[in-house]
């Protein structure tokens, strides 16, 4: 009775994440399941000391750019890519998991990857005779490039929110928003058409005074569920008690559904990553009972502002990325999912290969890694940047120019997820700008 | 009926275990649990009570005395929402009988409430998550039973644009944060260009965003200073990243685009002033004292002597000391035009209303200019100017206003019912895990929400904001809910064997009216929303009340007062 009640109040296009919303025309649907994770790797990941040159030509020039920061060559893990570039790579030593990945051809690195409009080099760069994503190196403005891609356009929506309504009538059975966050509202999933779903690490969360176990807790959700109904004249109440009206028309349905996956047998490391990842994993072994066949997840970890003790700080990220991602691949092989999700990484920027004594600073290109079953992986994607200060690829200060743009990352990442070759420039607007509008990665 | 008090309990306990926001620091679970469950599960099926018809008589407001200002119960009460933590009646008696301009005259001369004081009151605490549990104790204390409402105000909202977070290695320096937040405090009404001063030095900024122990650079060794405070004093702290009018608009080139306040090589020149600074009471740069209470002081063999281009064209000449390089450089951004608006614009939104006209903004941020006395950045002349704006008076449409944050919604249930712990203590250690929000606990420099968020929808479309929205989901409205159910059905005066440090509500004056429905109604939303309740809200008290057992004052009262804190109209701000 309740989930008629709401369906009527959907005409609002946006009150709802739990109801698909139009009644236009659904087409037949996907017979198959996908997902996408993005594991946001908050501040700006160092990964040139995640993937470091191994080959003595190439780490001489890494280690005269990064000094005190360089990670020793000896530590490093080394990997064997199936179409090595000439030199030879390995991983930090922290992260002898996604080395493991790796190897297995289950994971691959994306060489240099940053927010752009069209390709840039050096001299364009410092002629600025090149369009660029506005203020580079700023944390919130790089965080927003990669989650909507938007170059100098001015778009509202992220890149995910513009797949869910491209997939609107494909998905039009599923029965929770094609996207989900475990880390809150993010632009990343901002849609014109749906509202994404938060979810907490430990579920849904419940109103416990209006549980129907508490003493007249029935009639009290009730009457607060009329309450809402009855509507406001405040912008500012109108929104907050739509969330109310979302958070009360799942929670429920929700936390049923993971009730049946009370625990994974795969173990999880106690990090926020790995219980945001614990979650996904046991959301997507339930996706049946909310006839789910597209899901884009949204996960994010912090930390990765390092400018200060980064020697200290880093292999400690570094080792949660990697034990997290680990046990979440092993938590898709458990319960049967492997083939049908595929991880990847996002980051603000990459940092600066100068120190600033103990620390790195706002940079722009970085590695970024992809992985899962589907994933064609041992491979390193793109090409890896001459990491020498004043080089090629330095745009100045060891600010590395990237050479492939996030929007060649998300056309891949949807054109395998099931958006039409024809829709890929609505994803990722500057995706023509560019030669390749296939990364590889995922066939 | 104690058995469904139980029953209640319970179910409380369980929800609020689980979600919590998934951004928040984690920390261990706050000690909540008043009383031991009972040793049997009791029955779920207590009968309803017969249905009482609901009155016919509408809810109406007792006509208040003249007073000698003319403002009005819920004219005084909308603008102590908007200039104090929370209000107690006697704020608005005060305030009735003084006036508003008058009243905030009278607030800047409060002394400040000093934290660092009441945490070396307290005994030595076992570790950091203690210590930080008394820091987040003396904000509650002050925000709830300080005097100096204005200015714990405004530091609050300081405290949300020159940010620093105890979600870092500044959680191992409660001390630390608590005089961080007394600095904001101690120049609320001060000169802005002092407050730049005050902050920079601080070490705690120092350490948040990395000028202690920032040095010179060393070519030799590919090292140049730390960018990150010459990045965000101009980002978030003061100009913003593109210029401003007056009025807070952005400004357009001839080709229309918006101009940048500063390039990468501005950053740079900043960069290099901010060198060779370390914690005051240091024998050497390297052998710093790590005393987080007293400024940072400079040791000029670190500081680089080098030209540094900063904004508006200006170069500090070279060979000079780190202080005078430092007075410079925080001189030239403090006459950048941006700080104006920005600051105003930031105070207004923390203060008044989401999305204030341009002509306000405008009004303001002249005020900023210049208090009239040519003086630029005076504080508490801006602050009045907020207040007073005809803006801020008048009632708001129906985009007006913004949302009450969070947190300040539960001060405001505390300071309404004066609550308090039988141990004076405010030991509250988590209050992220249910607000999503706690002070200097930000996630990250950006603060908890964006000024510029919008949720998707109609506030997006019609291109106004609604920062607050930013942390309001399906989880964190949850836990807010859950933690509001606590703090009213489980921790109030009636509740027995509350223990010692349990933070209760007093509901003792609307026991005695338990049995008026009208007076009962009438003074709890007169509390907390300065008026009667909208009809709507009405209509679900008299849901509430029609089922509620007639026989049990406590359970009458808390359902009322439970409803209206979890009302929108108590969520948001006129």
């Amino acid at each position: 009775m309740r989930r008629r009640k709401f369906l009527t109040l959907s005409a609002s296009a946006l009150a709802s994440s739990m109801i698909p919303l139009r009644a236009f025309s659904a087409d037949a649907g996907f017979s198959d399941y996908k997902c996408l994770v993005n594991i946001f790797l908050l501040g700006g990941n160092d990964a040139f000391n995640l993937v470091v040159p191994s080959s003595s030509a190439e780490y001489n020039i890494y280690a005269a750019s990064r000094q005190n920061l360089a990670v020793p060559q000896a530590d490093l893990l080394a990997i064997n890519p199936s179409n090595p570039d000439g030199a030879s790579y390995g991983f930090h030593p922290s992260a002898s998991v996604l080395r493991d990945l790796f190897e297995a051809g289950d994971l691959a690195v994306m060489a240099n990857i940053g927010p752009l409009i069209e390709p840039t080099t050096k001299d364009a760069y410092l002629s600025q005779s090149v369009a660029l994503p506005p203020q580079l190196f700023s944390h919130n403005d790089q965080q927003d490039q990669w989650y909507t891609l938007r170059g100098k356009l001015s778009l509202s929506t992220g890149w995910a929110g513009r797949i869910a309504d491209l997939l609107q009538s494909s998905t039009q059975a599923q029965q929770l928003a094609l996207n989900t966050s475990l880390f809150g509202t993010t632009l990343f999933q901002a849609s014109d058409t749906s509202v994404p779903y938060t979810v907490g690490v430990g579920g849904a969360n419940t109103y416990g005074a209006l549980d129907a176990d508490a003493f007249l807790g029935s009639s009290r959700r009730a009457a607060f569920e009329a309450y809402l109904d009855r509507g406001f004249t405040n912008l500012h109440a109108r929104a907050l008690s739509e969330v109310h009206q979302r958070s009360l028309g799942t929670a429920d349905q929700v936390n049923e559904a993971l009730a049946l996956v009370p625990q994974l047998a795969t173990p999880f490391p106690d990090s926020s990553l790995g219980k945001q990842l614990n979650t996904i994993a046991r959301l997507i072994a339930v996706k049946d009972e909310f006839a789910m066949s597209r899901q884009i997840f949204f996960a994010a970890t912090g930390g990765f502002d390092t400018h200060d003790n980064q020697n200290q700080v880093q292999p400690n990220l570094i080792q949660d990325i990697a034990d997290s991602v680990g046990a979440f691949n092993a938590a898709l092989m458990e319960i049967s999912q492997s083939d049908s999700v595929v991880t990847f990484t996002q980051s603000d920027f990459g940092r600066t290969l100068t120190s600033n004594g103990d620390g790195t600073d706002h940079g722009w290109g970085s590695h970024q890694i992809v992985t899962g079953s589907a994933v064609i992986g041992r491979d390193i994607y793109g090409t890896m940047p001459t990491l020498e200060i004043g080089g090629e690829d330095d745009a100045t200060g060891g600010r590395i120019i990237p050479t492939t743009s996030a929007d060649q990352y998300a056309a891949t990442l949807a054109r395998w997820f099931g958006v039409d070759e024809s829709d890929l420039a609505q994803v990722a607007p500057n995706l023509g700008n560019f030669t390749s509008q296939n990364l590889g990665f995922l066939g | 009926m104690r058995m469904g008090f139980l029953c209640l309990f319970i179910v409380l306990l369980s929800a609020c275990g689980g979600g919590g926001g998934s951004s928040s620091a984690e920390a261990p679970a706050p000690a909540l649990a008043p009383v031991a469950p009972p040793s049997s599960t009791p029955p779920a099926t207590t009968p309803p009570p017969p249905i009482i018809p609901p009155p016919t008589v509408p809810p109406t407001v007792p006509p208040s005395d003249p007073v000698p200002s003319g403002i009005s119960l819920s004219e005084g009460h909308r603008f102590l929402i908007q200039s104090t933590m929370g209000i107690d009646q006697d704020d608005v008696a005060a305030l009735q009988a003084l006036g508003f301009e008058p009243w905030i005259d009278e607030q800047i001369q409060h002394p400040v409430s000093n934290q660092l004081a009441y945490l070396a009151s307290l005994p030595e605490p076992a570790n950091n998550f203690q210590g930080q549990a008394n820091r987040i104790d003396a904000w509650f204390r002050y925000a709830v039973q300080g005097d100096d409402q204005l200015r714990q105000r405004v530091a609050f909202a300081l405290s949300e644009l020159m940010v620093v977070s105890d979600s870092s290695t500044l959680f191992n320096t409660p001390t630390g944060l608590a005089d961080y937040y007394d600095t904001l405090a101690t120049h609320a009404f001060d000169n802005f260009r002092t407050l730049m001063q005050a902050v920079t030095l601080h070490p705690a900024m120092g350490v948040y965003l990395s000028v202690l122990g920032n040095e010179k650079p060393d070519a030799s060794r590919n090292i140049r200073p730390d960018e990150n405070y010459a990045r965000e004093l101009m980002q978030l702290f003061t100009l913003g990243l593109v210029e401003l009018n007056m009025d807070g608009s952005v400004k357009i080139d001839s080709s229309g685009e918006p101009i940048p306040t500063y390039d990468q090589q501005i950053i740079e020149g900043f960069a290099h002033v901010y060198t060779g600074w370390t914690f005051g009471g240091s024998t050497n740069f390297d052998r710093p004292s790590f005393n987080f209470t007293i400024p940072m002081q400079a040791f000029p063999d670190f500081h680089d002597t080098a030209p540094k281009a900063l904004l508006s064209g200006v170069v500090l000449p070279a060979g000079q000391t780190p202080e005078q390089d430092l007075d410079q450089a925080l001189d030239n951004i403090f006459n950048h035009p941006n700080v104006a608006p920005f600051v105003s614009r930031h105070l207004i939104q923390k203060l008044v209303t989401a999305n204030p006209s341009l002509a306000y903004v405008n009004r303001v941020a002249l005020v900023f200019s210049d208090d009239g006395n040519g003086q630029r950045g005076n504080l508490a002349a801006v602050v009045k100017a907020i207040l007073l704006d005809t803006e801020a008076r008048s009632l708001a449409n129906d985009s007006g206003g913004k949302l009450v944050e969070p947190i300040l919604r539960l001060v405001q249930l505390w300071r309404a019912y004066n609550a308090s712990a039988a141990s004076g203590r405010f030991y509250f250690p988590s209050p992220e895990q249910s607000f999503a929000q706690a002070p200097l606990r930000s996630p990250s420099v950006f603060n908890f929400f964006s000024p510029f968020y919008a949720p998707p929808g109609e506030i997006s479309d019609r291109g106004l904001v609604s920062p607050e929205m930013q942390i309001t989901n399906e989880t964190t409205i949850a836990s807010t809910h859950n933690y509001f159910a606590i703090a009213v059905f489980l921790q109030n005066s009636s509740t027995p064997d509350l223990r010692d440090d349990v933070i209760a509500i007093d509901i003792a004056s609307d026991i005695a009216l338990a049995g008026d429905r009208e007076a009962l109604i009438d003074s709890v939303t007169i509390r907390l929303l300065g008026s009667a309740p909208s009809t709507s809200l009405r209509i679900q008290i008299d849901e509430l009340l029609n089922r509620a057992p007639t026989d049990n004052a406590e359970f009458t009262v808390t359902e009322v007062i439970h409803a209206v804190v979890t009302s929108t109209e108590f969520a948001r701000q006129r």
